[in-house]
């Protein structure tokens, strides 16, 4: 047993690597396969867009002159393999569109807040998904669990953007309760004290409840099903007729076996966390890795393009590896041999 | 179990609303010390960052290039705060050439100081030009190495710039339009090892506030007044800002709108159309450019119909001519700005001196203008339509339109070409297209006539329904014409600049606005910086216009004197009626800004009554607002 498990980790870590390798490989490749301008042009474009007097003959010396800063020269191969040298070291290089701030540095600014609102709502949302909808799947024909798929599946088709404005202009105007976006007042300097963070909750709570809302619904909609079914199952029915206690049925037989599925969509879910939410960005003024993935993509910042991403392929890869190697020890049926 | 639960859950959710109810909106700064702006360039990405010259762009409009910087000179796009748009600001007086535009002498202002104390003299302006040089990646920096030769200083307040080779309009590099080559500081640079990645944190000012706080997550910049604000340029020549502190901050579309009905926004920047009317007509408060119909601000900046004329068949005048005539602009003008557009039959906006220096001259022989159509005079130019759009928008919309002429003329427009798709369409035929049995246009060569036009798809609602409007009539007329939305961020590089569209639904002309002098576009447009499609274009003639006829002009301007605005006008006009004659692309209206103020807690905003500067508060030049600006006493 020992051996077998020893072998699938490494197995699995193997993937892992060759997975991420690949990924990031064509993530390097893709955006310079692109038709459109790079990172040169883009940066010129916004040069002489912003109302400046450009000299005609200037402008080509600024070509030249972004190239080798942007470290663009060379052929494709050779910016591949610098780009792996410098990987390797943890190095991602400078952003091209904020030249020449690392990328790092613009990604670890981005991340905490994202991963802050984004992480807590989508647990939350897990937590609570489920359990509503392990509650109404057992009492899938009693009135009062189906008035609460109604509701709850009532707001599921509500696009995002659409239910961020209708909080955003219930509670902050029409009842002024919370404040209309950002992260903290402005004026306001974060800082690691218990004030600051009651300011951030109170400033979280909208975007959070529009993100709350429409996870739930998820979680819950995906739940409520695996229970209808389970429930059915010969199992369940021999523990009823063997007068099992109906709170240890639903506990142990029923939530236990129905929460495999969704364990795994928790651990993707999070690692998209690092891909951000643009739209509660955008509403609620939200600072966070969204709006820098965007703004990476339309000013056609490969450096910055590949960070974020590589974050979220790393992400999702590690979700993944960690629960193919926690299910085994979660699902009976499950084993480490091949 | 879960009607507990759910108990539980709502209750918690409204004990945390009355514990969070909501405060004060920023503490410490009393709502009457503070006026608050929106910054159109939204969050900062790199917020840390406050080197205006590094290469990149740290954001200009958060505040940095408006009232901290300072530059030689400005041109402002409306009359200009002492009645002279031209305004000598870190320079004592105007450029001075010698003969042969091979120096530029600059004379300083004495008694100004940099923010930390330290004096402003010639040292600063000789450092700015030799480190942009040495740094040609930095912003402006390729102009200097291209043209300076040598900077020097005869004195403290002299700096001479040595020539490579003649430019009479080397000042433009340093004068303010949107922005313009902004002053470093000598002894904050100096000690810097690259002046490329220095974050110049905390900004050391020129201008009358002080970086007093930012947000590390890039959407807000508080400023502050200097105790000093008297040796700032600003504060020196026109008196004491009135706001104690300036908040920029970026804010959603939908924001801007409330926050501005709450009073707790002061300027927006820009809306879409029906959201700014809306507000004028819900805040009382609310201080507009024009007091009533079109209330926007017109940029000097021109939206036309770009045509590419390496694309086969915009490089006929004839079919240029006829895509003209076959447009209703009282309809185009309706479906982008609700009627509100300031409209153009010639090549420069209809905004600040232009209507004086160009409008007014070319009236007449607009009128007497004519294009010959089957050996007929045809007459296209039609001054009523300004008088058609504004009974078009009090009959859709209800709006209350002024009814004296001279007011349309100058909020509207003088006119534009007549709506003749019959004319257009003997143009057509007489250039060999043919239309078949279901109306529809086709080449000479028998092959369906397609139009693709290129417009912004998000955040500039005007540009997408302008352009779509456009193509319903194109293909009324039976043209099969097209829109393709593009992002904002990818319209220049991707499409304009590199001529890949054959027409697009834009803008290459920008003016001065103040200034009759149009070499700011139009240098770029000489044959000598031609670049075909594929190559990205040396300025903005993204529509590869070539012309010897442009070329003299333009070498004409070229050698003229910037100061001489007789010979200025005399060159930009004949360049207008090339324009108008070969019709090389369609313009349209000038870029109009639903800039918004709100006068509830501020007074003193800059209007067409009072037009002392460009409310527009990411143009550099908006900073000649705040010494008007004073309290109302609200609190």
């Amino acid at each position: 047993m020992k051996k077998n498990l020893a072998a699938y980790i490494v197995r699995r870590l193997l993937q892992f690597l060759i997975l991420v390798f690949i990924s990031t490989s064509f993530i390097f490749i893709l955006p310079r396969l692109s038709t459109d301008t790079g990172p040169v042009e883009q940066a010129i474009g916004r040069a002489m867009s912003q109302g400046q007097y450009t000299d005609p003959q200037a402008v080509e010396h600024l070509r030249k002159s972004l190239e080798i800063s942007y470290g663009l020269e060379g052929n494709i191969l050779q910016q591949y393999f610098n780009f792996w040298r410098n990987f390797l070291k943890g190095d991602l290089g400078p952003s091209f569109a904020y030249f020449p701030t690392p990328v790092t540095d613009l990604i670890f600014n981005a991340l905490p807040w994202t991963i802050g609102l984004l992480g807590t709502t989508t647990i939350l949302s897990w937590l609570i998904g489920n359990w509503i909808g392990g509650v109404v799947g057992c009492n899938r024909n009693k009135k009062w669990a189906r008035s609460i798929e109604v509701i709850i599946n009532g707001f599921r088709p509500f696009p995002h953007y659409i239910l961020a404005l209708i909080l955003l202009i219930f509670f902050s105007y029409i009842l002024p309760i919370f404040p209309s976006g950002g992260a903290y007042p402005p004026g306001t300097i974060p800082e690691l004290s218990w004030g600051f963070f009651v300011i951030v909750i109170k400033h979280a709570f909208l975007p959070a409840l529009s993100l709350l809302i429409l996870g739930i619904g998820g979680w819950f909609q995906g739940m409520r099903t695996l229970v209808s079914h389970i429930i059915k199952e010969d199992y369940v029915v021999y523990a009823k007729f063997a007068a099992i206690n109906k709170k240890e049925i639903f506990r142990n037989y029923i939530l236990r076996n129905a929460m495999l599925p969704q364990i795994t969509g928790l651990a993707l879910q999070l690692g998209m966390l690092f891909s951000g939410t643009l739209i509660v960005e955008i509403v609620f003024n939200y600072p966070g890795i969204g709006f820098l993935a965007y703004q990476a993509i339309l000013r056609s910042d490969y450096n910055l393009i590949m960070g974020v991403t590589i974050f979220s392929i790393v992400a999702v890869a590690l979700g993944t590896l960690i629960v193919d190697l926690l299910y085994p020890l979660i699902d009976p049926r499950i084993t480490y041999v091949k | 179990m879960l009607k507990k639960g759910l108990f539980v859950l709502t209750v918690a959710l409204i004990l945390s609303s009355f514990l969070f109810a909501q405060t004060e909106y920023m503490s410490g700064i009393p709502r009457n010390e503070i006026i608050i702006i929106e910054n159109p360039d939204g969050r900062a990405t790199d917020p840390d960052n406050f080197n205006i010259w590094a290469p990149g762009s740290p954001s200009w409009s958060r505040g940095l290039q408006q009232i901290s910087m300072d530059a030689l000179w400005y041109i402002d796009p409306d009359a200009g705060i002492e009645g002279d748009p031209w305004l000598n600001s870190l320079a004592a007086e105007p450029p001075i050439y010698n003969d042969d535009y091979t120096m530029m002498t600059i004379k300083l202002r004495e008694g100004i100081y940099w923010s930390d104390g330290v004096e402003f003299t010639a040292d600063d302006v000789v450092f700015t030009v030799e480190t942009l040089k040495a740094h040609p990646t930095m912003a402006w920096g390729a102009n200097f190495e291209i043209y300076v030769d040598q900077a020097y200083k005869t004195d403290d307040y002299t700096v001479v710039l040595k020539l490579k080779q003649p430019n009479s309009r080397m000042h433009a590099t340093f004068t303010v339009r949107w922005s313009g080559c902004y002053i470093m500081p000598k002894h904050i640079f100096e000690k810097v090892e690259n002046p490329e990645a220095y974050k110049f944190n905390p900004p050391v000012s020129l201008g009358p506030y002080v970086l007093e706080s930012y947000d590390p997550n890039g959407y807000w910049n508080l400023w502050k007044k200097r105790d000093d604000w008297e040796r700032s340029t600003l504060g020196k020549l026109y008196g004491e800002p009135g706001p104690n502190y300036v908040l920029y901050i970026g804010l959603s579309q939908e924001r801007r709108f409330l926050d501005q009905m709450k009073h707790e926004l002061d300027i927006v920047h820009d809306l879409a159309p029906e959201a700014a009317i809306s507000l004028i007509q819900n805040n009382p408060y609310s201080v507009t450019w024009f007091e009533e119909f079109p209330w926007a601000h017109p940029d000097p900046t021109l939206i036309s119909l770009l045509l590419n004329h390496e694309k086969y068949p915009y490089n006929i005048p004839e079919v240029r001519w006829a895509l003209t005539l076959s447009l209703n602009m009282p309809e185009i003008a309706l479906a982008s700005y609700n009627g509100a557009a300031t409209i153009s039959p010639i090549a420069v906006p209809p905004t600040g001196n232009h209507l004086k220096w160009y409008f007014d001259p070319l009236e007449e022989w607009l009128k007497e203008f004519y294009i010959e159509v089957d050996g007929q005079k045809f007459f296209p130019y039609d001054d009523t339509i300004p008088f058609q759009v504004t009974d078009l928008a009090q009959k859709q919309f209800g709006y209350e339109v002024p009814d004296d002429p001279e007011k349309i003329k100058e909020s509207l427009g003088y006119g534009w070409w007549k709506y003749s798709p019959e004319t257009a369409e003997k143009l057509l035929i007489s250039q060999g297209f043919t239309k078949d049995n279901r109306g529809r246009w086709r080449l000479p060569n028998g092959d369906l006539w397609r139009i693709n036009i290129i417009c912004e798809a998000e955040g500039r609602p005007i540009a997408t329904r302008g352009a779509e409007k456009v193509a319903e009539q194109w293909r009324r007329f039976g043209i099969d014409a097209q829109i393709q939305g593009v992002g904002t961020a990818i319209l220049w590089p991707n499409y304009l600049n590199p001529g890949n569209f054959e027409v697009a639904y834009a803008w290459n002309i920008e003016t001065w606005g103040g200034h009759p002098d149009l070499s700011f576009f139009l240098r770029t447009w000489h044959s000598d910086f031609y670049r075909e499609s594929g190559e990205v274009s040396a300025g903005s003639n993204y529509i590869r216009y070539k012309s010897d006829e442009l070329d003299k002009i333009i070498e004409d301007l070229i050698k003229s004197d910037f100061f001489d605005y007789e010979e200025s006008i005399s060159i930009g006009l004949d360049f207008l009626k090339l324009m108008v004659r070969d019709m090389p692309e369609i313009p349209l209206m000038s870029y109009n800004v639903f800039t918004i103020c709100d006068g509830y807690y501020w007074t003193g905003y800059p209007t067409s009554e009072d037009p002392y500067t460009n409310p527009v508060p990411n143009w550099a030049n908006s900073k000649y607002m705040f010494p008007k600006l004073q309290p109302t006493g609200r609190k």
